[in-house]
């Protein structure tokens, strides 16, 4: 269902960019001869004040810079406004939620599936809503810059940002200003954010993570291999997650391991040059979280995105080449003597 | 022609119950095996959620195999002890015979010659079968447990064992499945000779008619009246002593 696509959205908006500016302006001047005051406040039913107070030109600097007052804050085109019950501050911020409806209703109706949002409907005061992200007078493009992302999830999200900040992602992102790597939004999405402990979300992280590790195009500016989404795939770990992602388990059952936990998460660092080295000598303890008991010899037991070859895997890459000649060797000359001896039954006959 | 009188035993219990086993160890280790290996085809899907998940599978999979490696061993002391006691004949160990008989019969399915090989107790592609079931065991089994015990299996050993024995489970355990569906079941189903198929490993019994013309060497060994008759128009082999 979709009450307003993004397209009648945008028709809207540039209608109103054609007739609006000088009404806008007018109504504008009419709300702030009282909303301009400071300390404008309303009282609440528990007693809590909502502030009421917008700045002088609060819409110059948005992308709502031509819409009238009333295009969001329906109804209240009277003075003085209809009345209007809010049990508390809460409930009064997320009915703004409600306004970019109208318009947004595509993203609306994703954050309803948003980890966000089922705080909201638990009553939290700290959830996010609409505005409390995308601020709500001052509304700019949220990506420009892409930094900005960032930046905006790290309002609450403090201890996250400083860590992703510190890895290979963070700091492309935010010391070269490179715009290929992932913000938060590109693995959380923006809308429906996910509860990131959702195991179907979790399950997910493979494909995710392949979004960019496995685009030839991408992986080739950066020197990168493409293969390291197919070799976990056709591993134990990977193809237990590749079922996995489709069918419901069991409560018991350990999850297997996915990308973030060899790499990280926040924390993912390069497994190359410098920081190579410290983690390989991390691998036995990585391995151990669930292979409890693992020797020093089982990290090699996982070929690190390899393709088996006589340098690398000589034990692997033969086992592989005897079955390669054998198979059809073997297979091939048995389907032979059965053609033959179809053939000789029918000449028999 | 072929009435119940004339039949003659070919398998006992003990083989019969093994090959029945074995058959149904075999597939669901095949079912269970097969969609791991081709996790990427859409059928494996079908079949692992049908089977109610890949747990489920895998859980199936290493009982089955538990269940195989035991019978494996049961079957090799067994005919082990049988043969140091002089119970068991080495029927089925190969012997030049059977390489003389893949020529022969290799040169009577090109019209080479018209001589077809004689057989005694087990022609040479029983003898095939039955050791590639025996050693393409061994091999399932030992990578098997390598598989399910890598932390036990790599304390002294290089991890590299651990892809290798990947690589090897399934790489043999594909080579068994098409070796099985392609060649057993064309030899003892599809073949214009047991059309629509043999029930000798499961009745245990086989007609005199087809013991004579399919392993005529311990046919004539079992009725000697009738073995000039039998291999008197080839002759090509002289009739070799009962062993064991």
């Amino acid at each position: 269902m979709q009450a307003f696509s993004k397209k009648t959205a945008r028709a809207l908006g540039f209608l109103t960019l054609l007739f609006a500016p000088v009404a806008a302006a007018e109504e504008a001047n009419d709300c702030l001869s009282c909303h301009g005051e400071e300390g404008l406040t309303l009282t609440l039913e528990n007693g809590e004040e909502a502030p009421l107070f917008v700045k002088q030109d609060a819409l110059a600097g948005s992308v709502h810079k031509a819409l009238r007052c009333t295009d969001c804050h329906a109804g209240q085109n009277q003075v003085p406004h209809p009345e209007r019950h809010y049990k508390d501050l809460a409930q009064f911020r997320n009915s703004f939620s409600e306004t970019c409806k109208t318009c947004h209703f595509e993203n609306y109706t994703k954050t309803l599936d948003s980890v966000h949002y089922a705080m909201q409907a638990r009553g939290d005061v700290f959830a996010p809503n609409c505005v409390k992200c995308h601020g709500a007078h001052d509304i700019a493009r949220p990506a420009e810059p892409r930094t900005r992302i960032s930046q905006t999830c790290a309002t609450c999200h403090r201890q996250v940002s400083e860590t992703y900040a510190k890895s290979v992602h963070g700091k492309a992102l935010l010391i070269e200003k490179n715009p290929d790597v992932p913000v938060c939004t590109d693995c959380h999405r923006s809308h429906d954010i996910a509860d990131p402990k959702n195991r179907a979300w979790l399950m997910s992280t493979p494909s995710l993570c392949g979004k960019c590790h496995a685009d030839a195009k991408l992986m080739k500016k950066y020197g990168l291999s493409t293969n390291v989404l197919s070799s976990y795939l056709s591993d134990f770990h990977g193809t237990t997650a590749s079922f996995d992602a489709k069918g419901e388990r069991t409560k018991d059952e350990p999850v297997v391991a996915l990308c973030v936990d060899c790499h990280g998460i926040h924390d993912i660092a390069k497994v190359t040059g410098q920081s190579a080295a410290a983690f390989r000598a991390n691998l036995v303890k990585t391995c151990a979280k669930c292979h409890e008991g693992a020797s020093e010899n089982f990290p090699a037991a996982w070929l690190s995105h390899y393709e088996p070859s006589l340098k690398r895997a000589p034990l692997v890459y033969l086992v592989k080449l005897f079955y390669r000649i054998i198979i059809p060797f073997i297979v091939g000359g048995l389907i032979l003597q059965i053609l033959l001896h179809l053939w000789r039954s029918v000449v028999n006959r | 022609m072929n009435t119940p009188k004339d039949d003659v035993v070919r398998f006992d219990m003990r083989d019969r119950v093994e090959h029945l086993l074995v058959m149904i160890i075999f597939f669901l280790l095949a079912l269970t095996g097969l969609p791991q290996k081709f996790h990427d085809a859409a059928i494996s899907k079908t079949i692992v959620d049908a089977l109610g998940g890949i747990a489920q599978v895998r859980f199936l999979h290493r009982a089955a195999g538990v269940l195989f490696a035991i019978m494996t061993l049961i079957h090799l002391v067994t005919v082990l002890g049988r043969v140091l006691t002089g119970r068991s004949s080495l029927a089925m160990v190969p012997g030049a015979k059977d390489f003389r008989d893949v020529v022969t019969t290799l040169r009577y399915y090109l019209r080479i010659s018209d001589t077809r090989a004689q057989f005694d107790r087990f022609d040479y592609k029983e003898k095939f079968e039955y050791w590639g079931i025996v050693f393409g065991g061994i091999i399932m089994i030992t990578t098997g447990f390598a598989l399910l015990y890598p932390i036990e299996a790599t304390r002294f050993l290089p991890g590299q064992i651990i892809p290798a024995a990947k690589v090897a489970h399934g790489s043999e355990g594909l080579m068994a499945f098409l070796v099985v569906i392609l060649w057993h079941i064309y030899n003892v189903v599809f073949a214009p000779e047991v059309f629509p198929g043999s029930k000798t490993i499961f009745t245990g019994k086989i007609s005199r008619e087809r013991m004579r013309h399919e392993h005529p060497l311990e046919y004539a060994r079992m009725f000697p009246e009738e073995a000039n008759e039998i291999l008197g128009q080839h002759a090509a082999e002289p009739v070799p002593k009962q062993d064991g």
